[in-house]
């Protein structure tokens, strides 16, 4: 393979060299003109006088035809010769008689004839050989040729040394991705040219290739123009007929771009990992807040509550009405803080309690929270309507509180009505969701405010309207959120409103 | 009502104790309270130690408990109590500002008897008080080696 590029080159000398054999008609010739020249030769020289010689031209031309032309012709040339050398220059001239005394020529043409013609048969079957072999090589060469140039066209990077690391081939791809032509590569040694980094000692590589007669990993190695490339390598060893280690056919794919995509994620995987981190231990100085609040801010609202009471319970005859009214309003709002304080932790109490999810029947829920907030309202009128839900898969505590609360809404804002419709029941309810609405036909809202309906402290009506802290609908959405739903409303100024949440089924959300 | 356990307070918050004294004394009850500011003086109370080394020998008929307090918490206070087979009977209630499950849980994991959350509001907060001194003071029977006037 590694031959590849001269083979074609030797292929033509060759050829030049080994002329194709000479037909009959040619061979026959050559025996005939071989004769003839000598004839004339002979002829012309007895012209001028030259009486010795003869002979010799003779048995020239039948060595060069015996030579070149094979026996038959030389067959032909020995028996031409013998008869015009005996009609022409053996006594008695011009007769075709034959005499004891001729006999030697004879057997000079013969054995010279014989001799020249085994050493031209020799000559044409060492030909024949060679042609043969000749042959057989130029079929490797062209089927080598094209493995050569199909390993050419892969995109892998293909190159092959041999024992002693010295590169004998090297195809497109090893050029294209380190920058060496072949004719620069082949000869050197691969790691002179590839400073190749190891993962493991070289020496445990070469262990395990002569073991399983491959080896694969992750290389570093330079490029021509010095920079370094990421390489997943295959090794394979050529091993020769004798079965000893004859080469090695390494083929590396350019991993640096994979590596950096990897490097990336694992700085990434870090990053995120320290960032959970951090959002735990904010989570916890959250947790710790809360819990602050609950203790620290409750105890002094305690205490000017308390202490209110008392100093109006000590001075009831001493102040007038305008004091007293006074006094109550700091109680009211030491009262109303106190609210919005558990109101909050309560809301932060839903992000963060672990939710425990089951089976569990809606319409149950619905249910039970009708009951908590019917207690409170007997004497209203109220026409309730509840439609038939499913059981989902939830957290029934932070469900029911939901349900809770958006009932405990529908039912306050519809307090101005004479008679408030209230109509519980599910929209939609497919496979993997459920929307469950709660629709009531109270003050309702604008439109445009949709958007705070959901907000923590957001309230669209004055507090003497409408008493509340503001986070009963935050409270909703974020137990919805939790059960990887959504929440949403419509509603109209005096027409009434309606509230939706849809629960998905997936398990994971747990927002 | 012929006889008064004693109740052994413990509150870190001055005010806290003057508001919880304020309501026991509207039912008569604070002539028989202990105060102690921290965890260490209580369990220096239960244990006859320091300033409590001469004290008579019974035990309280109640100990109201706040969880948030200096030096020893209130959970590592009832621990305490409750892991000692002298002090273990003594009825203890936390009485605390925290509304925190993990607290409650925790409490009653160790044995509390009661575990009350101080109301903001001062009629509830008194009638919380009030009823917690009548019935652990008054109505209970406490185990035997409590003091009774």
């Amino acid at each position: 393979m590694n031959q590849a590029g001269i083979e074609p080159q030797a292929m033509v000398q060759s050829k030049r060299q080994l002329s194709r054999p000479i037909s009959e008609v040619q061979r026959y010739g050559l025996a005939v003109t071989s004769f003839a020249i000598a004839l004339g030769l002979a002829l012309i020289a007895e012209h001028y006088g030259f009486r010795s010689g003869h002979m010799a031209l003779f048995v020239f031309a039948i060595a060069v035809t015996a030579y070149y032309g094979g026996p038959g012709p030389a067959v032909v040339t020995v028996l031409l010769s013998i008869v015009f050398f005996d009609y022409f220059f053996v006594e008695p001239l011009y007769s075709l008689s034959i005499s004891v005394s001729d006999l030697p020529y004879f057997v000079v043409f013969i054995c010279f004839a014989t001799l020249t013609g085994s050493f031209g048969a020799g000559r044409r079957r060492v030909e024949r050989e060679l042609r043969e072999a000749r042959d057989k090589l130029e079929i490797e060469v062209a089927e080598r040729t094209q493995q050569a140039s199909l390993l050419n066209l892969t995109h892998d990077t293909i190159f092959v040394r041999d024992m002693s690391d010295v590169i004998t081939y090297w195809n497109r791809g090893a050029q294209e991705m380190y920058g060496w032509t072949a004719e620069e590569a082949i000869g050197k040694r691969a790691q002179e040219l590839l400073h190749t980094v190891f993962p493991e000692p070289i020496e445990e590589i070469h262990a395990e290739l002569l073991r399983s007669g491959r080896w694969d990993g992750e290389l570093e190695k330079t490029r021509s123009g010095g920079t370094q490339v990421a390489v997943a390598s295959r090794w394979s060893l050529r091993r020769d007929e004798q079965q000893r280690p004859a080469a090695i056919l390494e083929t590396n794919n350019d991993i640096t771009d994979r590596k950096r995509r990897e490097l990336e994620i694992r700085t990434l995987n870090e990053e995120l990992g320290k960032r959970t981190a951090e959002l735990e231990s904010i989570n916890k100085e959250l947790e710790a807040f809360a819990y602050s609040i609950a203790h620290d801010l409750r105890a002094p609202l305690r205490h000017m509550a308390g202490f209110t009471e008392l100093l109006r319970k000590n001075t009831a005859s001493l102040l007038n009405e305008k004091s007293q009214r006074y006094v109550t309003m700091i109680m009211e709002s030491a009262q109303r803080m106190g609210n919005l304080i558990d109101d909050l932790l309560a809301f932060s109490r839903i992000g963060r309690a672990e939710t425990h999810k089951t089976m569990v029947s809606l319409e149950q829920l619905v249910q039970e929270a009708l009951a908590e907030v019917r207690q409170d309202v007997r004497e209203r009128n109220i026409v309730w309507k509840v439609g038939g839900l499913p059981s989902w898969y939830g957290d029934r505590s932070m469900l029911r509180l939901a349900l809770v609360n958006l009932i405990a809404n529908a039912v306050k804002f519809t307090r101005t009505r004479a008679q408030a419709e209230i109509e519980i029941g599910c929209t939609d309810h497919k496979h993997n969701q459920v929307v469950v609405f709660v629709r009531d036909n109270g003050v309702g809202f604008d439109m445009k405010y949709v958007n705070k309906l959901f907000g923590v402290f957001q309230r669209l009506h004055p507090p003497e309207a409408f008493e509340g802290t503001g986070i009963g609908l935050a409270t909703v959405q974020r137990i919805v959120h939790r059960h990887g739903g959504k929440v949403w409303a419509e509603g109209l100024v005096n027409q009434g409103a309606t509230f939706y949440f849809s629960l998905s089924k997936s398990m994971e959300s747990n927002l | 009502m012929s006889t008064l356990g004693r109740i052994l307070l413990v509150e870190d918050d001055p005010k806290d104790v003057e508001l919880t004294l304020t309501a026991l004394d509207e039912y008569n009850l604070a002539n028989e309270v202990v105060v102690a500011r921290d965890g260490e003086e209580a369990l220096d109370y239960l244990y006859f130690r320091g300033n409590f080394m001469t004290r008579a020998g019974e035990n309280p008929a109640v100990l109201l408990l706040d969880l948030k307090l200096p030096k020893v918490d209130g959970l590592e206070v009832l621990q305490q109590i409750k892991s000692d087979a002298q002090l273990k009977m003594i009825p203890v209630v936390v009485l605390t500002s925290s509304h925190e499950e993990k607290d409650m849980v925790a409490s009653y994991r160790l044995g509390v008897n009661a575990y009350v959350v101080k109301p903001v509001d001062f009629h509830e907060f008194v009638n919380a008080i009030k009823e917690l001194g009548v019935f652990w003071a008054v109505i209970n029977e406490p185990p035997p080696g409590s003091i009774k006037k």
